[in-house]
């Protein structure tokens, strides 16, 4: 599955309808852009479509989810614990095999970050733990990737490299962003939210800023 | 080096725990806390070696802190003899069928309870503690433990029986002091004013200049009652020889160190038989506390 | 003000206190409290630390039950939190932490006898109870995002290594480690029944009147106490642990026999097992409620109320000690070590040692309970008012107390309160052993004679009215929503 069709997406909170009734098909090697202002919705798509493709997917969300307590080497393993036996991931919790600490290595380095694999990440900056949580969601491997403002965090350079990276490792994407430049930069596909609906959708070569900043 | 030590403690107590149950038939005995436990300690310890030595096995005195806890001891086979007091070996000896009492101090068989007074109530010593009733009534009063012949069954029964209330109406409190030695004590200091004990631990204790007689007086003394006893359990013999029950009782009933003797206090120790006890079993049925 | 509800919740308990003050027995009945009390305090001041051979060792077995006590309680607490939130595991955990551990011990020594057994299970299953409560109320606090990013067949006991235990490992770390400190004065006071632990000599000092001898062993348990941080390292838990059970004494051996006959004989009720069936059990279940269940409950609800009220103007006066906002460091020091020594001293050792000097009445275990809980909850308040940053203008003395301090801290304050108002109910139906007239006297008295048909049901009413206060005390908790963290 890397591609996917849905329908009938809707979520309420507290009564009120924040998203949908809306339909979203996506082809595999699509790589999508959620953009809208914030409160438009993106997130909650977000999490909806992870629901509905029953979790197979790498997300990145934006509150990133990371155990704070455990180092960046376990925050980024997490990713394939479902790859292990459970007497395999509770060895590799007290103490990790060599193939996977120089794999996790390896993956931090390419963020520019292998100096911190054993530094809780409760005492990192929040670009460092930000980068965490896109290691994790590489190292999972899904076939599609959903990250939430993947790059909120990170300065120019890091953030083209890291969007970079997303865009070779996944064939299929949704990510949400709010820097339109990198959306168009580094997507095929943008979709615009404006109150729970889709309010624009286009490949991203027929589109400049400009028609993009509309929805702002 | 904290390890080291650790692992040498450890292997240590480790021996001893081997030790202990390779010699798994150690006779054990225990007694009521009837009085400070240092006393009953240098008492009994002296006991346990005395039977040792009469009987070739190793004998093991265990104190505990309540009659019940004694009785339990005796009734869970835990140990195999005590000396009890008289409620509290009619209570063990219903427990375990086929126990015995073997043997009695001489004065065993006609003792008595003192009932004390602290001097600052003005109270004299009467014959009859009718004629206490009136000068008793309302003040404070302690007995020794819940469980002691002396120290509650025989004073409760006689407060009962001549003022015809329950200790707890008649008096304005009533306390429980634990022991002989803390009754006389707590009086002494006018903590309680009215106090029941032992008739042989006052006698002692005065014998022994341990008591301010200007605080404290006997003001009455009960009829005379049959109180402690040695009492074994009825199947030792099955687990230590035949002829054990009756080897221990020849022990007892021989014992003539003096000062062992005079530590309990006792002259002597003679035969005793269940039966005797009837009298008591008697009185704490009437006043509730046997079923 | 009166309109706070807080403020007319306290008022509410001030008043119930007061109408209790009207019914309890509160006197000093010893002729010379305070030269006793001098002697007593002659005697901590002259400890002789040499008096008894079996001192040292007591100490040990102290240690050792309190090591294994505590370690299979917290082994069998975190399993039972894993299903916490099953109903039935809630009113069972809730039952078996209603019973305090001088009962259970009581209960075990009936047919267990003088076996280390005894002493383990007397900690470890009212523990179990705690701390399946209070594991499970510190997982659920535990982010729940990062289990939700997981693979989907990630397996549960990966999930749950992964994802909830080490965000708050510290936490467990930190309640286990204050556990282990109440294990300490749990397994002390089991010595008053009679397992070889401090509490068996220190009773035995006592009620002698060896204050030398006494306060040696009151020394020596506060420099326990106080030493833990620099003896139990994580790195030498596990040698403790494995350590500690061959440091628990031989006693004696268990007959399993008597397992059997106690809970098909003993307990019965005796109309039951003397064949009357339940045309007997009415009249016997009447007359034992009338005359001791119900004096016991009243007894142990107006102590209980007294206390409580005692404890929080006690915890008021006590928490400055340790302020930053007052005096000066001589003086915090002084009210460090009186608070420590308040709160380290078992209240059941406290109320002995109060009873022996004031004589008998409710004065002693008022008193007592308000030192322990108060030491504690005064602690608490007191380190709390020092994350408190004061404006440079702010009031000094009394003002600064009753306008900047008080009203920051007294709705934890109060949650503390209520917090440790099941756990002072616990204390006080257990002070009974000593010979107040609340719940535990009769039971001890049961026990005394023998009757433990009796003795189980006075418990099962000490249970259950215990499970009532917790109750109470968790609604009134949420009523004024009043934040804790279990950490008392």
């Amino acid at each position: 599955m890397s591609g996917f069709d849905l329908t009938g997406l809707t979520a309420s909170f507290g009564g009120e309808r924040v998203i949908g009734p809306l339909s979203l098909r996506v082809k595999q090697g699509e790589k999508v852009a959620l953009v809208g202002k914030s409160g438009a919705g993106k997130s909650t798509l977000i999490r909806l479509i992870h629901e509905r493709v029953n979790r197979e997917s790498s997300l990145v969300p934006q509150d990133l989810g990371l155990v704070n307590a455990l180092p960046v080497f376990h925050n980024v393993f997490m990713g394939q614990l479902d790859k292990h036996s459970t007497w395999y991931n509770t060895v590799t919790l007290v103490r990790p095999f060599s193939r996977d600490r120089d794999e996790v290595r390896k993956l931090l380095k390419e963020l520019g970050m292998s100096e911190k694999l054993w530094i809780p990440t409760a005492s990192l900056s929040g670009g460092q733990r930000q980068r965490v949580a896109i290691a994790r969601a590489l190292y999972r491997n899904a076939p599609v990737l959903l990250a939430d403002e993947p790059i909120s965090a990170l300065d120019g350079p890091m953030a083209h490299q890291v969007m970079e990276l997303l865009r070779e490792r996944f064939a299929t994407s949704i990510v949400a962003l709010h820097d339109v430049e990198m959306a168009l930069k580094y997507c095929n596909r943008i979709v615009g939210i404006q109150d729970g609906q889709v309010a624009l959708d286009e490949t991203s070569d027929r589109l400049t800023a400009s028609d993009i900043m509309s929805l702002y | 080096m904290a390890l080291n030590l650790i692992r040498k403690l450890m292997i240590s107590s480790l021996f001893c725990f081997t030790a202990a149950s390779a010699s798994a038939e150690t006779f054990v005995f225990t007694a009521i806390p009837d009085e400070d436990e240092t006393k009953l300690v240098e008492r009994f310890k002296g006991v346990a070696d005395y039977l040792s030595s009469e009987l070739d096995v190793e004998v093991r005195y265990i104190p505990v802190k309540s009659y019940a806890a004694a009785v339990s001891a005796f009734r869970n086979n835990q140990v195999q003899l005590a000396w009890f007091g008289g409620l509290s070996g009619v209570q063990a000896r219903r427990l375990v069928p086929g126990s015995e009492a073997i043997a009695q101090g001489v004065e065993d068989q006609a003792f008595e309870t003192y009932f004390i007074a602290n001097t600052s109530t003005g109270i004299k010593p009467a014959d009859e503690l009718s004629s206490l009733e009136d000068e008793l009534r309302g003040k404070t009063f302690t007995f020794g433990s819940k469980g002691s012949t002396s120290g509650r069954l025989m004073p409760e029964f006689y407060i009962r029986d001549v003022f015809g209330a329950q200790p707890e109406d008649f008096f304005s409190r009533v306390g429980f002091s634990g022991n002989h030695t803390r009754t006389l004590r707590l009086v002494e200091a006018g903590t309680y004013e009215v106090g029941a004990l032992n008739f042989q631990v006052w006698e002692k204790e005065l014998a022994d200049g341990n008591i301010d007689t200007d605080a404290v007086q006997v003001i009455w003394t009960t009829p005379a009652y049959p109180d402690y006893q040695w009492t074994i359990r009825g199947d030792v013999n099955e687990r230590f020889g035949d002829g054990f029950k009756q080897r221990v009782t020849e022990a007892l009933l021989n014992l003539d160190d003096q000062k062992l003797l005079e530590s309990f206090p006792r002259s002597d120790f003679i035969p005793a038989s269940n039966d005797d006890y009837e009298p008591i079993r008697k009185t704490a049925e009437e006043i509730g506390i046997l079923d | 003000m009166l309109s706070s509800p807080t403020v007319r919740t306290s008022l509410i308990f001030v008043a119930v206190a007061l109408f209790s003050l009207l019914f309890a027995d509160i006197a000093i009945t010893a002729s010379n409290p305070w030269r006793d009390l001098g002697n007593f305090f002659l005697g901590v001041i002259t400890p002789n630390f040499f008096s008894s051979e079996g001192l040292m060792t007591a100490l040990l077995r102290t240690v050792a039950f309190a090591f294994v006590g505590v370690a299979l309680g917290s082994v069998c607490g975190f399993l039972l939190s894993l299903v916490y939130r099953f109903l039935p595991v809630r009113i069972f955990c809730a039952f078996i932490r209603a019973i305090h551990e001088l009962f259970w011990a009581l209960i075990f020594l009936q047919f267990f006898g003088f076996h280390p057994l005894t002493g383990v299970l007397a900690i470890a299953i009212p523990y179990s109870g705690i701390f399946a409560k209070v594991y499970s109320e510190i997982l659920d606090e535990v982010d729940p995002e990062p289990g939700r990013l997981l693979p989907p067949r990630t397996g549960v006991i990966a999930a749950f290594l992964y994802t909830r235990i080490p965000d708050c490992w510290v936490q467990l770390r930190t309640y286990t480690a204050y556990r282990l400190e109440c294990g300490l004065r749990s397994s002390a006071i089991l010595g008053f029944v009679g397992l070889p632990t401090l509490g068996f000599y220190l009773e035995s000092s006592f009620s002698q009147g060896l204050y030398s001898d006494a306060g040696a062993m009151l020394i020596l348990f506060y420099v326990l106490i106080a030493t833990m941080p620099l003896w139990v390292r994580p790195r030498l838990l596990p040698v403790y642990v494995l350590g500690a059970p061959f440091f628990l004494g031989e006693g004696l051996p268990i007959v399993w026999g008597n397992v059997e006959r106690f809970f098909t004989e003993d307990i019965v009720p005796s109309p039951l097992r003397d064949g009357e069936g339940l045309g007997g059990l009415v009249p016997w279940l009447s007359e034992l409620m009338v005359n001791e269940a119900l004096p016991g409950i009243w007894n142990t609800v107006i102590l209980t109320q007294i206390a409580l009220v005692a404890t929080g103007i006690l915890t008021l006066l006590a928490f400055p000690l340790i302020s930053n906002h007052f005096g000066g460091p001589v003086r915090r020091t002084s009210g460090h070590v009186f608070l420590v020594i308040a709160r380290s001293t078992p209240e059941y050792i406290l109320a002995y040692i109060l009873l022996q000097l004031w004589g008998p009445s409710m004065l002693p275990a008022v008193v007592a309970l308000a030192l322990h809980n108060g030491g504690i909850i005064g602690h608490l308040i007191g380190r709390q008012t020092n994350t408190i940053r004061l404006r440079p203008d702010a009031p000094t003395g009394f003002n600064r107390y009753s306008w900047e301090l008080v009203p920051r801290v007294y709705r934890s304050f109060l949650a503390f309160l209520f917090y440790r108002w099941e756990i002072i109910m616990r204390e006080t139906a257990i002070l009974g052993i000593l010979g107040i007239y609340t719940l535990g006297f009769y039971v001890d008295s049961a026990i005394q004679n023998i009757r433990f048909d009796r003795a189980m049901i006075l418990i099962l009413i000490t249970a259950l009215l215990n499970i009532g206060i917790d109750t109470l005390g968790r609604y009134i908790r949420r009523k004024l929503a009043l934040q804790t963290m279990p950490t008392c």
